[in-house]
Parts: structure tokens; C-alpha cells; sequence
């Protein structure tokens, strides 16, 4: 083919993709808060010819310029810069951070500061995984999905678990913060990671408050395990709702394990099961490049993890697809057990009710409780720890830096940073791979399920707003960070368009919680 | 952020916003221009929190003043707001991730706990919150010392 005729080739293509690309932009139906103040979650639904739901995709928006932004910064600033990315989960930044600067300097932290970093993590596990399930799931499942819109809120998780039990989680948040200031410093950008330790010693007249604050938390994930169970597992629906095929996805599952392949927040290898529930994968972060790739969709900025090995095959389950799972219905489904003993009990309990894997999204919640009393045993565990109040707690690094990556398990899942220097330490390289963008493909699958049940030759149902939220909530998906709290008069809305772009039909809900039709 | 322990303040401003995320860092900047230019009575408290961890911030003072970037869409950046709780229809549905202010608020009140009778919102329209390192834009800028002489004449 001649050279012309090839340019002519591509030109019809290209002309042809852009007519195609317009026309499918011409039928989506987004969902979108209006501000930011509530959260910024994303919907875009696109419509196929007929009017039926082709593709439905749950969208977080990226904060823009993280790469340039720490190009050229000292690498020992970015558990502080990245912590101060995400108002919601600092700790899991900053300890990501951290311990991605151990491995640029290849420095082995001592066994007292990796016992006072642990600890700490896990008291920030307590504490968010207590305010999910409490006051940002307990929505859904505290109160329930078919309560009226107008309960479905924290009073109502209030009104049916009783103002005490309010005070208790209130407290007892109080008390896991105080300790992780004392510590860490600010709560919100914590201060107390350094290549190869931690900057603050436990004093030993500190360690029997810390004890007795971890007998609490112990207490208190029973307590909440009983709430659990009394409110959700005894209620039917709520069970059949868990059960549901609209909330069933059969996907790879990955999570970090210890070297019993039970879950460890704070280290260990990453483990990655089928579907079936056999091992597919067990690797150190340093090779995570090898195991996880990102795929792009034109229309998204959002990049979609997928098991690099077994490819990306689109948005589908089943073993020969690379989308995969992370969060603690991922966390359990990649382990063998339980490295506490209640939690364990917990686990065999939860694995003899469900099978395993689980592949029922809003089973997280259930499995959420679990880990929040393993975080809280392994808390109690570490208080306890003789080593604990030992003053060897920090080894200086010597090496020339030159790449390093770290992981943990944030709330959400896999939290992996990466970064390359120059033998200064300043950074000209700097990768994240947050939980979110980890489960964003399993995540959009979800919200795609629930939108093709409720869309129907272009018809919108007035349900999909809470069921298409239901769908990815489960997740936790973070909104974005640095989002604060000044309440937006109308959070979600929904506009659907015909073929040639026009408004059909809009939805909104208002502030009055209930649903109405334009 | 600081931790508020005292509990004889007559009010508190609450600054929110984050200092490397562009127009998000006026609420921090007011907290900067007004620090030492208050009666002793008034506590300023910045933070990069949202949510139910704003919980602690709102209580064992009678008064509260929020500030805060926000984006509406609905007027030009660097328009000034201010609001108060029955200004605003809030959504009493669950949010993916967060709960608001006067959700906390009120869950701070179902559990009796000291929460502020007093809350009012200084908000200012953002035209950039996302890029990171990014500097304020210029008409949010000049929004800051407007919005410090208005605190200023509330509780100067």
C-alpha cells in the first residue's frame, strides 16, 4: 500500500472513531455530586442504541499533579507530603512512607521501632474501621436499606443502636486517638516515621495506660461483633441482601499476609488467590510492578489495576480475568486464618456461614468487624510487648538511596508507594497505587450491575441513586482527598440523555432525602 | 492541627482547608492572618479534617465559626458566603465516605455531648481544588483579607 493511501486508510479510521466516540458520548447518564462537600463520587452511565445500560462506571476524581509535585522534593519529606494528601487516612500515607524510605535507604528499622510503628497502625485500624461501620455503613446495613430515606443516616444508626453505644464508639475513639498524639504527634499528620525507625520512644510509665487502653478495645470489637450479629446476621433480609447476585462478584482477591498467611496490616508479603480461592501469587512489594498494571480507559482519567499476568480482559469476573479485589472482604478471602485468637474464632465462624472465598461485596462489612478485633488484639498484643519501652529505636541509614517501595494495608486495601532518587535523596520519580484505584475496576462492576437492574430502554428507575451507592459503598471508595465537611444542599443528581445529547429526564435527591423526578 | 483542650473560650474559628491543594488552603491562610489579632477569648484551630473528626473541634464552646473553601459551581470564585445552619438544606442521606458538618453536629447533640449552639460558615467559592502544589488562583486570594475584617467584626 502506498503511502497516500495508507494516510487516507487512517484518516476514515480516525474520522470513523471520533463519530463513534461522539455518539456514545451523546447517550451517558452521569451521576455527580454537585459539590464536593459531601464527597465527590462520580457515575457515568452510557446507554447502547436500545436505551439499555451498555457500560456504567464509578469514577473518584484524581487530585492533578502528584508526580510534579514531588519531583525534587527530599524523600524524607513524603510520609509528611503524603499524609497531608488524604485528610481521612494520614496514618496509612504516612506509614506507606515510611516504610517505602527503609527500603531507599535499605536500612532495617530495629524490632522495637517496627513493634511501635505496628501498634500504632493498628490503633488507627481500630478507630477507622469503628467509624465505618458504625456511622458510614451503618446506614446501610444498621439501619437497613429499605428504612425510610429520611433514617438512613448516622441518628438513625444512632436511634437503633442506642445513645450509649453512640457515646462508647465517641469514646473510645477519643481514647485511641489520644495515644496515637502521643506517639505520632499531630493525629493528622503524623510525625513519628523515620527511615529505619520512629522518632519517639514508648516510656514505660506510658505502657500500662497504653495496656489498658488496649483491654478496652478488645472489649469493644466484642461489643461491636455483638451489635453485628444482633442487628445484621439475625435479620434475614439483611442476610438475603448480602446473598444477592446483584452484590456477587467472583474475582482474584489480594491482601498482605504474614508468613502464615494470616492478614498483617503493617507487613508481609502480598498474597493474591483466584477466584476458587487457591494461591495465584505470592510476592515482596518490590515486585509489585511485575504483578499489578494499570488500565487506562479513554474516557477516565482513573486508572484500573488488573493482575498483569492473567491481562486485562475488560470489566469481567471469572479466573481469566485480571481484575482483582482488595479491603477486608479481600484481606480475609487471601488468608488462611486469623493470627489472633478471637478474630480467628471470628473468621472460621464467617468462612463456615459464607464459604470461601467470599464473593459477596457486602459481606465487607461483616468482614470489616472481624479485623477490627484482630487490629485490636494485635494492639493489645504489642502494649503487652516487654521489647516495647526498649530505647534501640531507630537503626541510621547508610546507604546511597536510589529506589524504594513500601506497602500497607490501609482500610481500603493495598497501599503501595514507590519512589526513585538521585544519590542526594531527592525525588525524580514518585508512583502511588491507593486502595481505591486498586478495587476501582471490581468497583465499577458493581455500580454497572446495579445500574443495568434499574435502566431499562432509557427508563430510569427511581431507586438507582441508592442502590447504584449501595453498590460501591461497601468498597469505601475514598472521594478524593482533602474533602471537607460543609454540607452540599444536593448531593447526588442524575441526568439522562437521548441520542443527540438532550436532557430526558433528570433525577435529584433532595434535602429532604427523598427522590424527585424532573 | 491543634488539639483544643481549654474550655473557657467564648468561641472557636475553625479553618479548614489543605495548604499544598491550591484555593483549598484559604480557610489555613485566614487561620494565619488572624492569629494574634483576636481577643484571648477566641481559639484558632486549623485543620485538614472533615467529618466526623471535625467532632472534637465542636465541642466545650459556645461558638463556632467555620471557614472553609467550597464549590458550588454556582457563583464566581472568590465569592464570600456566609452561612447558617438553617441556611442550608443539608442531605440527611449516608454519604459514601464522609458525613458532614451539621451531621456531626447533630450526632454530637443526639449524645449529649457540649456541642457548639452557635455555628455559623464562612465560605469562600474556590476555583481550584485539585491541583496539587498549585497556588491559589488570584481572586480567591484576594478574598482572605475581606473575610478576616468580617471574623474580625464578629468577634474582634
Amino acid at each position: 500500500m502506498s503511502d497516500n493511501k495508507n494516510r487516507a486508510v487512517q484518516e476514515t479510521l480516525a474520522k470513523g472513531a471520533a463519530k463513534a466516540d461522539a455518539s456514545y458520548m451523546s447517550r451517558r447518564i452521569t451521576i455527580d455530586p454537585i459539590t464536593r462537600l459531601e464527597g465527590h463520587g462520580k457515575i457515568d452511565i452510557f446507554l447502547n442504541d436500545q436505551g439499555d445500560v451498555d457500560r456504567a462506571y464509578f469514577q473518584v476524581p484524581e487530585l492533578r499533579g502528584f508526580e510534579k509535585f514531588a519531583v525534587g522534593r527530599l524523600a524524607e519529606d513524603m510520609p509528611q507530603i503524603t499524609s497531608r494528601i488524604c485528610g481521612v487516612c494520614p496514618t496509612a500515607h504516612h506509614m506507606a512512607g515510611t516504610k517505602t524510605l527503609d527500603d531507599l535507604y535499605k536500612v532495617e528499622p530495629t524490632e522495637t521501632a517496627k513493634k511501635i510503628r505496628e501498634m500504632i497502625y493498628n490503633i488507627f485500624m481500630v478507630e477507622d474501621h469503628a467509624i465505618h461501620f458504625y456511622f458510614l455503613g451503618g446506614p446501610d446495613f444498621v439501619v437497613g436499606p429499605t428504612a425510610p430515606a429520611a433514617e438512613r443516616n448516622v441518628l438513625g444508626v444512632i436511634g437503633k443502636v442506642g445513645v450509649d453505644t453512640g457515646k462508647q464508639v465517641i469514646a473510645m475513639r477519643r481514647r485511641l486517638r489520644e495515644i496515637i498524639s502521643t506517639l505520632g504527634g499531630k493525629v493528622v499528620h503524623p510525625v513519628f516515621g523515620l527511615p529505619g525507625g520512629v522518632a519517639r520512644r514508648v516510656k514505660p510509665e506510658e505502657q500500662k495506660h497504653f495496656q489498658e487502653v488496649a483491654k478496652e478495645a478488645v472489649e469493644f470489637g466484642k461489643f461491636t461483633m455483638k451489635i453485628l450479629e444482633d442487628i445484621v446476621l439475625k435479620n434475614k433480609d439483611y442476610v438475603d441482601l448480602i446473598l444477592s447476585d446483584a452484590f456477587t462478584h467472583k474475582t482474584y482477591y489480594m491482601g498482605l499476609m504474614d508468613k502464615n498467611n494470616h492478614p498483617n496490616f503493617y507487613d508481609g508479603d502480598v498474597r493474591v488467590v483466584t477466584p476458587e480461592g487457591k494461591e495465584y501469587a505470592r510476592f515482596p512489594i518490590q515486585k509489585y510492578l511485575e504483578h499489578i498494571g494499570e488500565h487506562v480507559e479513554p474516557w477516565s482519567y482513573v486508572k484500573f489495576c488488573f493482575l498483569k499476568k492473567v491481562g486485562w480482559h475488560g470489566f469481567k469476573e471469572g479466573a481469566d480475568s485480571g481484575v482483582f479485589c482488595v479491603a477486608p472482604l479481600a484481606r480475609l478471602n487471601a488468608a488462611d486464618g486469623m493470627a489472633t485468637p478471637l478474630a480467628n474464632e471470628l473468621y472460621q465462624k464467617y468462612v463456615a456461614t459464607l464459604g470461601k472465598p467470599v464473593h459477596h461485596t457486602l459481606a465487607n462489612h461483616w468482614a470489616r468487624v472481624i479485623e477490627l478485633v484482630f487490629a485490636a488484639e494485635r494492639f493489645q498484643q504489642l502494649a503487652n510487648d516487654p521489647e516495647l519501652t526498649s530505647d534501640n529505636i531507630r537503626r541510621l541509614p547508610t546507604e546511597t538511596p536510589k529506589e524504594g517501595v513500601g506497602v500497607v494495608e490501609a482500610p481500603r486495601g493495598t497501599l503501595i508507594h514507590h519512589y526513585k532518587t538521585d544519590d542526594r535523596g531527592v525525588i525524580t520519580m514518585a508512583n502511588l497505587i491507593v486502595a481505591t484505584q486498586n478495587n476501582s475496576a471490581r468497583t465499577a462492576m458493581s455500580v454497572e450491575k446495579a445500574a443495568k437492574g434499574l435502566i431499562s430502554k432509557g427508563v430510569v428507575s427511581d431507586g438507582i441513586l441508592n442502590e447504584v451507592e449501595m453498590a460501591f459503598r461497601a468498597y469505601d471508595p475514598c472521594h478524593g482527598c482533602a474533602t471537607h465537611s460543609l454540607p452540599g444542599s444536593m448531593p447526588l443528581i442524575v441526568r439522562v440523555r437521548d441520542l443527540e445529547g438532550n436532557t430526558t429526564a433528570t433525577l435529584r435527591r433532595d434535602s429532604d432525602g427523598r427522590i424527585h423526578k424532573e | 492541627m491543634e488539639e483544643s483542650t481549654r474550655s473557657d473560650f467564648s468561641a472557636r474559628l475553625l479553618c479548614l482547608g489543605n495548604d499544598i491543594l491550591a484555593d483549598d488552603a484559604m480557610g489555613l491562610r485566614v487561620a494565619e492572618v488572624l492569629r494574634g489579632r483576636l481577643p484571648a477569648s477566641v481559639d484558632v484551630v486549623s485543620s485538614m479534617e472533615s467529618g466526623l473528626r471535625l467532632l472534637d473541634h465542636l465541642v466545650g464552646v459556645p461558638r463556632v465559626i467555620v471557614i472553609d473553601a467550597v464549590q458550588t459551581g454556582s457563583a464566581p470564585p472568590g465569592t464570600i458566603f456566609v452561612l447558617r445552619e438553617g441556611d442550608i438544606s443539608y442531605s440527611p442521606g449516608p454519604s459514601g465516605h464522609y458525613m458532614g458538618l451539621f451531621e456531626t453536629l447533630a450526632l454530637g447533640k443526639k449524645l449529649d455531648m457540649p456541642v457548639a449552639h452557635d455555628v455559623l460558615i464562612i465560605a469562600v467559592e474556590a476555583e481550584d481544588c485539585r491541583t496539587l502544589g498549585g497556588a491559589m488562583t488570584p481572586a480567591v486570594e484576594r478574598a482572605i483579607p475581606e473575610v478576616a475584617r468580617r471574623i474580625m467584626e464578629m468577634v474582634g
